[in-house]
Parts: C-alpha cells; structure tokens; sequence
C-alpha cells in the first residue's frame, strides 16, 4: 500500500501556486523584470515538491498551521496521482524557464497560464487535471508501475 | 488588449471550465448500441471476493484502482444501492495492474461505473463519482425498484 494523504494538502497548495502563476502572467504580458522571479521560484517549489515534498513550505505551513484549524478529513487519498499532478507541473515550470532563458517570452507566459489553469482547477474546483492524465498515460504504457 | 483585460480573460476561462465540470460531473451517458459484456472475461468481485452474480434487472460495475481516491466513497454508496434497491447486483473491478481492461472500456478516470441490463448489454456509463439521482432514474427505467 502507498502512502495516503489528506486531500486538501495539495489543494492549499495549489491555492498559492494560481496566485503565483497568475501574477506571473501579469508580470510578463508587461514585460516586467520580476516576471524572471516568478519564473524561478515557481521552478524552485515545483522542483522542491518532486525531490523533496516532506520538506515543502507547502506541505510545512499547512501541516503546523491549516491543518490544525480544519475538521479532520473525511477521506486520505493516494498520494500518487497528486505526486504525478506535481511532476507535470514541474514540467510546465522547465518550459517557463527555457522561455526566461532562451528570451521566448510567449512560451514562458504560456507556461504561467497553464499552471494556473491547472492549479486555479484544483485549488476551487478539485479537479485535478494532472491526476486525470495519470490514469490515461498509465493506459497507453508511458508510465513505469 | 492590454494586461489586464488579459488576466481576466484567464481567471474567466479557468473558471468557466471550473463550472462546467462541476455541471457535467457525474452525468452518465446512454449508449446507443448497447453492447454485450462477457462477465467472464472480467476479474469482478464483491467484497473483494471473486463473483459473475448478475442482477435481476441491472448490474453496476464499478471500475477502479488502487490509487483512485473517490473509488472507496463510490463503492459505499454503490453497495448500500444495491442492498436498498431490489434486483440490482453491484460488482466491483480492480484495473491497477489491468490497463488492457482500461484500453478495451477506453477508461480515462476511476472510478467509472457501467451499468448492464437484465441481458448483460451495457446501456449506461458514467466517468468519475456518478450523480445518485440520475443513476436511480436509470435503473428504475431497467425496471429495479
């Protein structure tokens, strides 16, 4: 059995993740210089989630500060689709950085609207688009076990 | 456009296609050509014990995965259905390890539940957690009570 989660860690997360993003889409439409900010530390915690997630700012401060204010969950999830949901969005976050690097701006914009497309989903909506894929690329076999 | 009009434009599509998959969620759809199922050619079970018993009126099989995080509510409210309604069978279909399954019924998420008539011809689909209230009408077309 893989480990279980309270299903609302992510979701807080992903909650921050839509403000960054969407602040990032902001900032590089009007060529801003912090656009290369949000770009990096949206690289920095979609890279920290993937490698190291028990050490998060995300996972710590709803932890020791949310969790504790919140009714204990109904149900725990699988903590694989979610992790899977947080590799895609690193993905996103590498193509935002290739746009900074490479001075493609329309990609690194692209890549700020759609990880808070995804992560705005996920956060109100709790629908989280890169746990659908999880199924669906498993099914065409480009998944390990 | 300027920068602004375009970050809402974003916050309006993400909440668009929020509120569509909230309306959508849950809602089964007919097939046209109902197509026979092989109760044999699945692994289905019960209570996790291996069984082909087939309802008097309708079968509901339910698909899911060991990390699908809405399958174990799912199954609680599928199980006490069939207990409720009168000639209905509810079986149950682990496809963790069986992505031929997935690629054969073109599963995109679990849980998806079918739903068989008294013949064993799929008539009814749903993908993700099913709309009681319209799965009910369905079977009570299939004639349980």
């Amino acid at each position: 059995m893989s480990s279980q989660i309270d299903p609302r860690g992510p979701r807080f997360g992903a909650a921050i993740t839509a403000v960054l993003a969407l602040a990032g889409f902001y900032l590089g439409l009007e060529s801003h210089p912090y656009a290369a900010v949000l770009t990096v530390l949206l690289f920095v915690l979609f890279a920290w989630n993937v490698f190291l997630p028990k050490s998060h700012p995300y996972a710590l401060i709803f932890s020791k500060l949310v969790r504790p204010r919140l009714q204990p969950p109904t149900s725990l999830e699988d903590a694989r689709p979610p992790r899977f949901a947080q590799q895609v969005g690193f993905a996103f976050s590498i193509l935002g950085l290739i746009g900074l690097l490479g001075n493609l701006i329309p990609l690194n914009i692209a890549s700020f609207a759609f990880i808070f497309i995804a992560a705005f989903l996920n956060s109100v909506f709790d629908y989280c688009l890169g746990c659908q894929m999880y199924l669906l690329l498993k099914r065409f076999g480009l998944l390990g076990k | 456009m300027d920068s602004l009009t375009l970050v809402l434009l974003l916050l309006a599509l993400g909440t668009v296609a929020g509120v569509a998959y909230r309306q959508l969620r849950g809602r089964g759809r007919e097939l046209i050509r109902p197509e026979k199922i092989d109760l044999n050619r699945l692994p289905t079970e019960k209570n996790g014990v291996p069984t082909k018993q087939l309802g008097k009126h309708a079968t509901l099989v339910q698909f899911s995965t060991e990390y699908c995080g809405q399958c174990p509510g799912v199954r609680r409210q599928l199980s006490q259905l069939e207990y409720r309604m009168g000639g209905i069978s509810f079986l149950e279909v682990d496809i963790t390890e069986r992505m031929d399954i997935a690629a054969h019924f073109g599963i995109s998420q679990t849980p998806t539940v079918l739903v068989l008539n008294a013949n064993s011809e799929l008539v009814y689909r749903v993908g993700g957690v099913p709309n009681m209230k319209l799965l009910n009408e369905e079977l009570t077309k299939l004639g349980a009570k």
